[in-house]
């Protein structure tokens, strides 16, 4: 049997309500900021427990755009990982601001301890990750924000309904984005994004980013981009957002049954489980003696299997003027 | 007299669905099948046929119109520091992309056709000028000849906003080819559009284009190199299928607006309504048909009162928003900006105007332009 990465072509096994739904969209012609986007929002907002969701074009754009509505800008510096996807020091060098790294733990989450030594007088935010779908030590984050009068913008883009002490990942931080990629928990059949945030300004400030700067549509407020979430993409995910709870279990339910069978195998070792935290499994990961024999073993045995990432960032091209030395990151290595 | 009260709407995207009813949905249910919703094969066929539209070697899918001026300009290296000179009477986007970029916007006032003008964009080039941005406002071509010439005596960019003018011409030429690089929008009110965001870039050179591919995928070179930072800004697969079965039908769209705004031409009285002249280098698409009058909102009433919706793009000049504030410029300084913003007036030219008794609606709209109701009267722009 095959066994595939993903499992996006199993979710058409019943689409004719979805094909009512977008035929309705298509004669109403409501393609932009229409009635399923404000439906998804209220939604997600219910979901994660906060005050507003906001869609956006995609999960890269949410945590540009709420870096923008935290007030962070050309000059200042945001710490993250040094283990994470590409997109969360892309939208920090979006906006203008410089990437610090720090290191990660065996979570794949950055190392608390670590965070105070980055803290310079320039720092002015903290965007922890929840790779994997593991929530970061929150509590020690948030504990170092606070002292140093930090914004935290949490990169939840693989996180949705991960926990850390009872408390959803997206609820820490001034403001948190998540991503609809078609690989991720609750997905869209496109690049989508979603900002969720308690502020009301910060929800303000975030409308206004996403579109143009439109107070209405004759006033522009501040000067802003296009990135919205698509009224036919909103379609797709108040679909699914239905089932996200159920998808969530059964990853968790997946996780349990791989972390048994290889604890009986010495060559791979599963990270540690926190008992605080909560994690979605957005991607399983474990680590190899012999990873590149493993990865060929699963492909020739028909289980597709990736590598999240085989090149850490600060040895990527791109932030070469960031001036890191090979084994600056050793855990991340 | 009121002889008809049936809306007559701005836009008619509900008419485009009932034409595309068993096609659109069909093109849907086929992507749906496929499962690849990023960078699916529709992506590539889609990007090669709208670059032999615009007689290029490379168009590049993006997310949005605004995303393909923010990476369009960041590919030719503009950034910070730099100056652009465009226009301050088109939609707020070009300007933003500008500042997006960290770049900064310089205005330059327009022509009687709301067309930038190349004598104030020559006066407003400065040391830290970097490119010229043309606007090809409601699918005017700008005097791209005069900007090329200004462009090469500075040694300056000349980048297209072609949002609105796919399957424009000028001295032969498409829309797309007349600079460095143009800029497209795929918006859901264009003449070529999608059912929700999207965009593309058109240019000649290869190596922007593959700059521009890296910069719309997060740098990514490949699955694992990053080679530069950047977002993700990408052209759904789902949108690239619709644009490619609706580019097929492009060229009818654009003769049924060129036919509709004909009959405005014709029907429309000149000692009252002031209408760019067409010059016979050009080939307008006609994104939207825009007239001058004065008492405008008059006109407009009229109009509403007899179920004709119009639209203004646009009322509030960039230069003059609360976003601008930052940039300096004051009320007086693009005098033909300030005054067509009091006088222009969107008129639907869609190419479902017609399908019904279409005769008949656009002979109301000629008497309620010219109606002494309204009490319209132009005075010589």
């Amino acid at each position: 049997m095959k066994v595939r990465y993903s499992y996006l072509t199993r979710q058409f096994a019943e689409t004719s309500a979805i094909f009512d739904e977008m035929r309705k969209l298509v004669a109403s012609g409501d393609f932009t900021l229409g009635k399923p986007v404000a439906e998804f929002e209220q939604r997600f907002a219910a979901l994660i427990g906060v005050k507003y969701a906001i869609g956006v074009a995609s999960g890269t754009d949410s945590l540009k755009l709420a870096l923008k509505a935290a007030n962070v800008g050309q000059g200042d510096e945001v710490i993250t990982a040094a283990n994470t996807f590409v997109s969360s020091v892309g939208a920090i060098n979006e906006i203008g601001a410089i990437p610090v790294l720090v290191d990660a733990d065996d979570s794949f989450c950055l190392a608390p301890d670590q965070l105070e030594a980055a803290i310079t007088p320039r720092t002015k935010a903290i965007m922890p990750v929840h790779l994997t779908g593991n929530t970061c030590d929150m509590p020690a984050v948030m504990a170092i924000a606070d002292r140093y009068g930090l914004a935290v913008v949490e990169d939840a883009c693989q996180a949705i309904l991960a926990e850390f002490d009872g408390k959803r990942a997206g609820t820490w931080g001034v403001a948190a984005g998540f991503s609809l990629h078609p690989l991720k928990n609750l997905n869209i059949w496109g690049d989508g994004g979603v900002v969720v945030t308690n502020d009301d300004a910060v929800a303000k400030h975030l409308k206004l980013l996403r579109n143009h700067g439109l107070k209405d549509r004759d006033t522009v407020e501040i000067l802003g981009y296009n990135s919205q979430l698509d009224s036919l993409q909103a379609i797709v995910a108040n679909w699914l957002i239905g089932s996200v709870h159920e998808i969530t279990l059964q990853r968790i339910e997946n996780a349990a049954f791989y972390d048994q069978c290889f604890s009986q195998i010495p060559q791979i070792r599963v990270p540690p489980r926190r008992p605080a935290g909560k994690s979605v499994y957005h991607l399983y990961m474990v680590f190899a003696e012999d990873r590149d024999a493993l990865l060929q073993h699963c492909l020739d045995r028909g289980i597709g299997a990736k590598i999240h990432y085989p090149i850490p960032l600060y040895q990527q091209r791109g932030l070469r003027h960031l001036g890191y030395a090979p084994g600056s990151f050793p855990i991340t290595d | 007299m009121i002889r008809t009260m049936r809306e007559i709407p701005y836009v008619n995207l509900a008419a485009q669905f009932e034409a595309e009813r068993s096609s659109l949905m069909a093109v849907i249910a086929g992507v749906m099948a496929e499962g690849a919703f990023i960078g699916g094969s529709e992506i590539a066929r889609l990007e090669a046929a709208l670059a032999a539209y615009c007689e290029m070697p490379h168009a590049i899918g993006v997310a949005s119109g605004s995303d393909a001026l923010i990476l369009g300009m960041k590919a030719l290296g503009i950034g910070p520091g730099d100056e652009v000179i465009t226009l301050p009477n088109s939609f707020v986007a070009s300007a933003a992309s500008i500042v997006m970029t960290g770049a900064t916007p310089v205005f330059a006032d327009v022509l009687p056709d709301q067309n930038i003008d190349p004598e104030a964009v020559a006066a407003a080039v400065t040391p830290r000028t970097k490119a010229i941005m043309a606007v090809h406002l409601t699918g005017r071509i700008a005097s791209m000849d005069r900007l090329a010439q200004i462009a090469e005596r500075h040694g300056l960019l000349l980048i297209e906003d072609a949002a609105q003018a796919i399957g424009s011409r000028y001295m032969g030429k498409p829309a797309g080819s007349l600079g460095d690089l143009a800029c497209f929008s795929a918006h859901p009110l264009k003449n070529l559009n999608a059912i929700g965001d999207a965009g593309f870039i058109v240019t000649a050179d290869g190596a922007i284009a593959a700059r521009i591919g890296r910069l719309r995928n997060h740098g990514l070179e490949d699955r694992n190199t990053a080679v530069e930072w950047s977002s993700a800004s990408r052209l759904d697969t789902l949108q690239a299928a619709i644009l490619l079965m609706r580019l097929a039908k492009l060229d009818n769209v654009i003769s049924q607006r060129r036919v509709n705004a004909e009959i405005y031409c014709q029907l429309l009285d000149p000692a009252h309504v002031y209408i760019p002249p067409s010059r016979n280098i050009e080939f307008n698409s006609f994104h939207t048909f825009v007239i001058q009058v004065d008492e405008r909102d008059k006109l407009k009433d009229f109009l509403a009162m007899r179920g004709i919706r119009t639209a203004i793009h646009y009322p509030v000049p960039i230069h003059l928003q609360p976003a601008a504030e930052d940039l300096g410029y004051k009320r007086g300084q693009f005098p033909v900006t300030e005054r067509q913003a009091d006088r222009i007036l969107t008129l639907p030219v869609h190419q479902f105007l017609s399908t019904d008794d279409p005769a008949d609606h656009l002979a109301s709209y000629a008497a309620g332009t010219n109606s002494s109701d309204a009490s319209v009267s132009n005075s010589r722009t």
